[in-house]
């Protein structure tokens, strides 16, 4: 069974009596242990494509199913279970809670799954000396680097050992060193745990390591659609 | 429970300008009340005591059935009898709560100094139960003199503007005249014993009280018109009416009786006016609570819209959202009203330092102003502004709650 399979969907949205057509009929299929980039220029629908994978959004038509579960059949606190315990997410500008440390900020998914603080802690602390922040866990988000953050991103998107990964432009506030190092070790976690990742980028050094190429156009998918 | 509520405290600390000015409305709202509850608390206490005490009316005072409408027009039929007397303080004194009963009698007439007259109103009283019933009071207004006493049957205690305008002061004489129970004018001579004052304006210049002997010579009776009861604690009272209603009633005793607070209509007005003034200012400073903890979590919701998203894509639902922000308000109303707690402290310090003093109106003398620590209500008080807090929380909580997801993620 494939891990995401989207059919005919179709997105609008209503700017006043204008309609933009942000995706217009996508057809889609994700295998388990992907490493997926979606690309394509700018307003073709890459970050459409990536809130309806994370069921943050709705299509205005089609459907998504992730790991069979169709995705608009599912309750407001069904889709929030789902995200929490199958979806990582990694954002562009990091979105880490400012007034928590780094460890506290990867501990956030697994006490929104209700697991103990003990446990969370050292499930958390084990992933951020996996991006190698282990000495900064007590830090809050503004004393850290842009590629500290992101890297707090990653570990927080792994905590919970999702089945699927989706980050949006994860390396484009990044300096090219620091983003060489979050392509390597996004690149190393999925081959180690055979984690989903599907991401949105520009980056041509990202788009170098990526498996499969998903270009949007226009709303439309013009390459990669099918493996 | 405990990382979001770590959190909401790191939360409240981030804007600490908007939140200090919260809490402090919170704090000075909570103060405001506070103190003016343990100023009415002790209040109520002086004018309970004022009543109970100072005006002699006890606890209970049991009145022969129908007393109250006819007995003016017909005292002879609505009076007690020496038996019935004898018969009701044995009942009544059975119960353990009851600390004495005493008879006394009613009396207004013309006293004169030998050159002038003036009309009175006075209280026949057993002198030893009358002390009783005073008890600690007694020290709060004292008698000059020596007051009354069973030795001198005939000395009386007057009011200190009575005594004034009479040109009277203990050792003094003079003369009462009142009507007897058969409607005869009867006229004994008196010698004042003590002068007291009787704590208002409207009552010192008219005020006597005398031996329950002497009244009932000068009214030419061995009947009683009362019989006023002592409790050992005044929260008793209405317990302790039903219970010496329904045995007085069981012993075939037709009567009637009263409590302290239905009779002393100072002791009602004055609780009715600070009750309604503390209505006002309760209205006021829920008002200020609602509207600041309101304006703060709103403000919150709004600057905070990215991060409701990000906490919604990692799955926290709609409710935790609300719960999230509830805390928040929760928090502030707790940490406002440690806040006020320690205001009302600081008041109650610095009123206890310099010890002030005022006179109300109608009252006779200065009285000290007392502010009372009611832990009891303070407590009630912080409970109760927490919830209010949290409530108010809620409003902002659930429009944040039920924001898209990817609109609030995309909010700068």
């Amino acid at each position: 069974m494939a891990l995401i399979e989207m059919e005919n969907i179709k997105k609008d949205y209503f700017l006043g009596e204008t309609v933009v057509h942000a995706l217009k009929g996508i057809n889609l299929q994700i295998d388990k242990g992907e490493f997926i980039a979606v690309w394509g220029p700018s307003g073709s629908g890459k970050t459409t494509l990536l809130n309806l994978m994370g069921a943050i959004d709705d299509p205005t038509e089609g459907e998504t199913a992730i790991s069979g579960k169709k995705i608009h059949s599912l309750s407001d606190n069904e889709r929030s279970e789902l995200r929490n315990e199958t979806i990582g997410f990694i954002f562009q500008g990091f979105n880490l809670i400012p007034v928590l440390s780094a460890l506290e900020n990867v501990m956030l998914p697994l006490q929104i799954m209700g697991i103990s603080g003990g446990e969370a802690k050292t499930r958390a602390l084990k992933r951020l000396i996996e991006v190698g922040l282990g000495e900064t866990m007590t830090q809050r988000p503004a004393k850290m680097s842009g590629g500290q953050q992101q890297r707090v991103a990653i570990a927080r998107a792994l905590v919970t050992d999702p089945s699927l990964v989706i980050a949006d432009e994860p390396t484009a506030n990044l300096d090219s060193e620091t983003a060489r190092m979050i392509i390597a070790l996004m690149r190393e976690l999925n081959e180690k745990e055979a984690t989903t990742f599907i991401f949105s980028t520009h980056d041509q050094r990202l788009l170098d390591q990526v498996k499969r190429l998903v270009r949007l156009e226009d709303g439309k998918i013009v390459n990669g659609g099918s493996k | 429970m405990k990382n979001w509520i770590k959190m909401a405290i790191r939360n409240i600390l981030r804007n600490k300008r908007r939140s200090f000015v919260t809490l402090v409305a919170i704090g000075v709202g909570f103060a405001a009340v506070s103190l003016f509850r343990g100023y009415t608390d002790n209040t109520y206490f002086g004018l309970r005591e004022s009543a109970i005490r100072g005006e002699g009316l006890g606890h209970l005072i049991v009145y022969k059935a129908g007393w109250l409408q006819k007995g003016k027009l017909d005292p002879e039929r609505y009076m007690f009898s020496k038996e019935e007397v004898k018969k009701i303080t044995e009942i009544v004194t059975e119960e353990k709560d009851v600390v004495l009963a005493t008879p006394q009698i009613h009396l207004t007439g013309i006293v004169s100094n030998g050159n002038i007259s003036t009309i009175f109103l006075a209280q026949g009283v057993v002198s030893k139960d009358d002390r009783t019933i005073k008890g600690a009071w007694a020290s709060f207004r004292p008698i000059t003199g020596e007051g009354l006493n069973d030795k001198k049957k005939y000395g009386i205690e007057m009011a200190q503007d009575l005594a004034k305008h009479l040109n009277l002061e203990p050792g003094k004489d003079g003369v009462v005249m009142v009507s007897t129970l058969s409607g005869q004018m009867n006229a004994m001579d008196i010698q004042v014993s003590g002068v007291y004052d009787s704590g208002s304006d409207a009552t010192n210049d008219k005020f006597m009280r005398y031996n329950y002997d002497f009244a009932q010579s000068l009214y030419d009776t061995q009947m009683a018109e009362r019989i006023v009861i002592l409790l050992n604690d005044w929260k008793k009272t209405e317990t302790m009416r039903s219970r010496i209603l329904g045995k007085l009633a069981g012993q075939g005793i037709a009567c009637e009786i009263k409590t302290w607070n239905e009779l002393s209509l100072f002791y009602s007005k004055v609780r009715g006016m600070f009750d309604m003034i503390f209505l006002f200012l309760f209205s006021i400073v829920l008002v200020i609570v609602v509207m600041s903890t309101v304006n703060t979590m709103s403000m919150a919701v709004l600057e905070r819209t990215r991060e409701i998203g990000t906490l919604r894509a990692l799955g926290l639902k709609r409710k935790g959202v609300s719960l999230l922000f509830a805390i928040e308000g929760g928090l502030l109303g707790f940490l406002g009203s440690l806040i006020g707690m320690a205001l009302h402290l600081s008041v109650w310090a610095i009123i206890r330092g310099i010890s002030p003093t005022y006179t109300p109106p109608g009252v006779s003398t200065p009285i000290p102003l007392i502010v009372n620590l009611v832990p009891q209500s303070m407590a009630v008080l912080m409970i109760f502004l927490i919830f209010l807090s949290l409530a108010a929380a809620i409003l902002p909580a659930r429009r944040a709650a039920k924001q898209n997801v990817v609109d609030a993620l995309g909010h700068v």
